[in-house]
């Protein structure tokens, strides 16, 4: 997978359209997905993916490697949310209706983890619901979600702490 | 239990795909021949062309003010240079008048 990634990049700089293609349809999931549930609507998320890809087109020289390409997504997709809403007064969550397609109850998760999860997101500080993204949905460890996020290491844990700390109190008793 | 709330939220976390119409338009866009992130903006609501006008508006309004400020200022020193050289040309004339009234008053005496 790494290999072909790694080709595909190789391709893409030499200008090949379906290269590229390539490379946005492997990534769109996880740059969209943390688009999404940063900015908690579909519109935003959209015009933040394609934003991404845009800029990556016009940064492909400097991606050195498949890794660091899903690092540079990552951060510039993170980056450019806390960038928004710190632009934006309060965030305006998504509907009930879009909830669904936010967290893919299509899947058959946890209603009832989804609703208490989407209204912690929508409670954190955008670089604490970064955090939880990268963490949950990317599945990265604290060292790499400090470096995505230019953070301290100990601010990420203290993050992670707190939300969990948050969810769990907001849990009903099983 | 700590683990069992983790599982379950990567489980709710997990990765979901962009509704099928916008991954497609998002290809063509990116893979596009010559695309500048200026003409990508196209697809925004926000569209951009708006903006320009605005600013545009907004330019050619301050441009308006400040030439209209700058020949106000104009007019006003003018009218202030017009009121000194009235005052200067009083001056002289009365001077004048004091002149020849002190040349009468010393004609009689002497």
């Amino acid at each position: 997978m790494t290999a072909g990634v790694s080709e595909q990049l190789a391709q893409a700089r030499l200008g090949d359209k379906n290269a590229m293609g390539a490379l946005v349809q492997a990534h769109q999931r996880s740059v969209y997905s943390l688009a999404l549930r940063m900015l908690g609507t579909r519109d935003l998320a959209e015009d933040l993916t394609q934003d991404v890809f845009m800029q990556l087109n016009g940064n492909l020289n400097s991606i050195e490697s498949a890794e660091h390409l899903a690092f540079w997504l990552r951060k510039v997709t993170t980056n450019r949310a806390i960038d928004q809403l710190r632009r934006r007064a309060r965030i305006e969550f998504t509907s009930l209706d879009e909830a669904g397609a936010m967290f893919g109850t299509m899947d058959g998760g946890d209603p009832l983890l989804q609703r208490h999860l989407r209204l912690l997101l929508s409670q954190l500080s955008p670089p604490a619901r970064a955090v939880m993204l990268l963490r949950y949905q990317e599945d990265l460890d604290p060292v790499d979600i400090a470096r995505t996020l230019d953070m301290p290491v100990n601010t990420v844990k203290s993050h992670l702490k707190r939300s969990l700390e948050e969810l769990r109190q907001k849990e009903p008793s099983t | 239990m700590n683990e069992d709330l983790e599982s379950r939220l990567r489980a709710a976390l997990r990765p979901v795909a962009p509704g099928e119409a916008f991954s497609q338009e998002l290809i063509a866009r990116v893979t596009a021949d010559g695309v500048s992130p200026a003409r990508a903006a196209g697809r925004r609501r926000f569209f951009a062309p708006a903006g320009w006008l605005s600013a545009a508006l907004a330019a050619s309004l301050l441009l308006a003010i400040g030439v209209q400020h700058h020949l106000q200022e104009r007019h006003q020193r003018e009218q202030g240079m017009e009121a000194r050289r009235q005052v200067i040309e009083a001056l002289r004339v009365t001077s004048q008048k004091l002149h020849l009234a002190y040349v009468a008053i010393e004609n009689q005496s002497s």
